[in-house]
């Protein structure tokens, strides 16, 4: 991984080292986008406290175990993998050596849990001193809930998300997944490179107390200031937008969704034109934007009839010949076939040993001279064990076999 | 909390990235990214036509009241730039920006593909300017493709990029997120891209390089396991409403009405799995644990497994019974401390008013002065142990730095300034 990337062109991080103690969603994501950019990092997992992606699905071949994971393997492209068990003293000692190597450490556990292996940032630091570390368990390192334990289901629950998710005369909904866990690894991978980057230019580096709560709420938009300033509170919507009618995702014959937001006065003239200027589009309550929001119910109504007898696609050409924000709500299977989506090559077809072929998710921005993306698939539970403790830490064969048997490595 | 510095934007000379400068021309896609990286340090300049950005009239208002100084959004997005206006419609205010130009180290913006030409915002055209400039485009589709040309705003993204195809219920089916998420999720991870590229300039012999950003791929990116369930399975997973989905299997629902709101308890709050133990003793305990005390079900529910529709039923039953008569931080409380992960649902105002962001000194106070107030806005997304994060004050108004910028900045003389402005190029 530290040969060049494609077409010999340099990887951004190239010769920086990660030592990747983070699990499940955020913390690998967020190491993720360091490997994916050229980066060596070392994902440190144990058997004895087994990462649990690896005991999530989907499977290849609907056959449960910790190698076929493409819910782990999806977080953890472009990562080598090494098994210490940090319970025992040659375990911690052995993670000090490769610490003193590397220039990053990424972690996620509870807050105090590394204090109590002497693993903190205090005691790491004295072995690589312009080491940048980051923790990000979901609510910081302080305060009566950093001991909170859940995932991202619940932390969007906290974060707002699901009180503006559903309709408005319906009870608040899952946003559908653990959706913070696809939200705050950006927020976090932002203060690490840049933390990179001041290191960079004056070698200081830095620790890091990322709670993933106070970085969701940054992505509310002007919810919080509705409420500080306001005194309102920001509610369900459905599918409605205050400043924009029609404004929904409606059904078509075929059972797909199409959908239709039109803000500007050049929306709605292009809407009107894509269902053929029927005649309500010409009331007088239906002229200006600011009257056609109080007919938003009227509006749905014409729309879903229009809807109904077309499919999907062809409601989106008629949108789309005419200039209207519009587009199908697309399925996985969809995304994936996607011609769009393809094009850009978003998903990286990569071969692993247990697994096969399997789609990777890329970053969604391309850099013109210093590309990245997903470059090896995930690593097998201690796939690089050997090979990083004797390569990288220079362990001679009596050494590794001594901790293998004592059973550090598990 | 509060800061007696009255200038606007306040100083950031601590933050990671002080010392680059930004420019910001950015529309909803992009003027999260520029403001993030001025809380890290940077000084954003927000360039805007003399008759304002165009996000200036996105609601909601302050009080209601419509106006360029009054939209919430443009506050919350744009709080602690500087701005300037510079018509880039003529040549003369093409010159003036490609002068800022020269001294940035990025530029972010968010035109239509092969528009940006036409205001001189270009990535050709930039690096000729400056060769070590980052220039960043942030998309509805990026900057290639069959697609690019497409309009879309968030429903759109958020429906192209699968997520709203996850996010709604079997009946009414797909919705979106009222806080615009396609817009969020393209401004954050624009935002990586931009420090990326930033940083790439120590490995690439100073050169700055172009970052082309897609919203739909940003919203791809936030699928969960879908994208891998269809990859592996065949299978869709799709929006399970209240509940959850893995590997296309519609778990039993894990938001739960409480006395005053809702709660978050996945996996039926634990009752499935390791904690299950610990919660069947709780339910004992107030007498309402039903048949789950059995030696059957402790042991049936120990272990994650697959359970039939009538079980699920039974302990969905037990659980809207358990919850409703209870507050939801005390639910959340009492299952903490018996180790299952619960959270209650927030609305904004119980974001405020949350225990752990103030023990955490989160909330910061920011001074509006031109109209006498001093609001709550969100605080420190981290804490940084040697450049801290700083939130730099209220958003600005309308060119209120022309004169910072185009005099002590770019040194042009006072009769130069307003020769610009008379001319109308700014």
């Amino acid at each position: 991984m530290t040969s060049n990337g494609r077409n010999g062109k340099p990887k951004p991080f190239e010769g920086l080292r990660v030592t990747d103690l983070s699990w499940v969603g955020v913390g690998p994501t967020v190491a993720k986008y360091l490997g994916d950019h050229g980066a060596e990092v070392i994902r440190v997992e144990s058997a004895t406290r087994m990462e649990g992606l690896r005991r999530a699905g989907p499977f290849t071949n609907n056959e449960p175990h910790y190698d076929n994971s493409g819910y782990y393997a999806n977080f953890n492209s472009s990562k080598l993998g090494i098994t210490i068990n940090l319970k025992t003293d040659k375990g911690k000692a052995l993670l000090k050596r490769l610490v003193a190597v590397s220039d990053v450490v990424t972690e996620s556990f509870t807050p105090g849990s590394l204090k109590k292996l002497g693993l903190d940032y205090e005691e790491l630091r004295k072995v690589r001193p312009d080491l940048v570390m980051i923790s990000m368990p979901l609510f910081g390192q302080t305060g009566p809930w950093a001991h909170y334990m859940g995932y991202g289901h619940v932390l969007q629950a906290a974060s707002g998300f699901n009180h503006l998710t559903g309709w408005p005369d319906g009870e608040p909904i899952g946003t559908g997944i653990a959706y913070t866990d696809f939200l705050v690894p950006h927020v976090g991978a932002l203060a690490l490179v840049a933390a990179l980057d001041y290191r960079r230019r004056t070698g200081q580096g830095q620790y890091i107390d990322f709670s993933q709560f106070e970085g969701a709420i940054h992505a509310l938009g002007p919810a919080i200031l509705e409420w500080t300033a306001n005194g309102r509170e920001a509610e369900r919507l459905g599918n409605r937008d205050p400043e924009a009618a029609p404004h929904g995702a409606y059904r078509c014959k075929d059972g797909r969704y199409v959908v239709i937001a039109c803000f500007t006065e050049q929306d709605w003239e292009g809407f009107r034109a894509a269902i053929g200027r029927p005649d309500w589009t010409d009331l007088e309550r239906m002229r200006r934007k600011w009257s056609r929001l109080d007919e938003q119910k009227e509006i749905d109504r014409h729309i879903d009839f229009w809807c109904r007898e077309r499919t999907a696609a062809q409601a989106f050409k008629a949108m789309r010949d005419h200039g209207v924000p519009s587009g199908i709500v697309k399925s996985p299977e969809e995304m994936h076939r996607d011609p769009q989506l393809r094009h850009r090559g978003h998903y990286a077809a990569l071969e692993h040993p247990t697994m096969g072929v399997r789609t990777y998710d890329s970053p969604a921005f391309r850099l013109s001279k210093t590309p990245g993306g997903p470059t090896k698939a995930a690593p097998l539970l201690g796939e690089d064990t050997e090979r990083v403790l004797k390569g990288t830490l220079g362990l001679s064969d009596d050494e590794f076999t001594e901790l293998l048997v004592e059973g550090v490595l598990e | 909390m509060s800061d007696r510095d009255d200038s606007v934007p306040l100083p950031h000379p601590d933050g990671p990235l002080s010392g680059y400068r930004i420019l910001d021309l950015a529309d909803e896609k992009g003027q999260l990214c520029a403001r993030l990286l001025g809380e890290l340090g940077a000084d954003v300049i927000k360039v805007e036509p003399r008759t304002g950005d165009r996000t200036r009239s996105n609601g909601p208002f302050f009080r209601d009241e419509e106006g360029r100084e009054s939209s919430l959004y443009w506050w919350a997005m744009n709080a602690g730039k500087r701005s300037v206006t510079c018509e880039l419609r003529s040549e003369a205010g093409r010159d003036l920006f490609h002068r800022l130009v020269a001294g940035a180290d990025a530029v972010i913006e968010t035109s239509a593909p092969g528009t940006a030409k036409d205001s001189g915002a270009d990535p050709r055209t930039l690096a000729k300017v400056n060769r070590s400039a980052v220039v960043v485009s942030i998309t509805n589709y990026g900057q290639t493709g069959p697609a690019r040309n497409l309009p879309a705003t968030d429903i759109v993204g958020s429906a192209t990029g699968g997520h709203m195809y996850l996010n709604g219920t079997k009946e009414r089916g797909p919705v979106r997120t009222a806080a615009p998420q396609a817009y969020a999720q393209v401004n954050l991870q624009a935002a990586v891209g931009t420090a990326i590229a930033l940083y790439a300039r120590g490995a690439n012999g100073g050169l700055g390089q172009h970052v082309d950003v897609s919203m739909q791929e940003s919203m791809a990116n936030a699928m969960d396991n879908a994208q891998q369930t269809w990859d592996i399975l065949q299978i869709n997973n799709r929006g399970p409403g209240s509940g959850r989905m893995v590997s296309g299997r519609e778990g039993p629902r894990y938001i739960y009405e409480a006395a005053d709101g809702w709660v978050a308890a996945l996996g039926m709050g634990g009752l499935v799995g390791p904690s299950s133990g610990a919660m069947i003793d709780w339910l004992d305990e107030t007498g309402e644990a039903g048949p789950l005390t059995s030696p059957h079900w402790r042991e049936r529910l120990a272990v994650v497994q697959p359970l039939e529709e009538d079980e699920q039923k039974l302990l969905v039953g037990i659980m809207e019974r358990f919850c409703r008569t209870r507050r939801k931080d005390d639910l959340v409380r009492e299952a903490q401390a018996r180790n299952a992960g619960w959270a209650p649902v927030y609305s904004p105002r119980e974001i405020v008013e949350n225990d752990q962001l103030a023990a955490r000194d989160y909330w910061v106070q920011v001074r509006h002065e031109d109209i006498g107030e001093t609001f709550v806005y969100p605080g420190a997304p981290w804490k940084l142990s040697s450049t801290p994060w700083r939130q730099r004050g209220r958003a600005p108004h309308l060119g209120e730095h022309n004169e910072d910028v185009y005099g002590d900045l770019l040194g042009l003389e006072p009769g130069e300034v307003a020769k610009l402005r008379r001319t109308m190029v700014i």
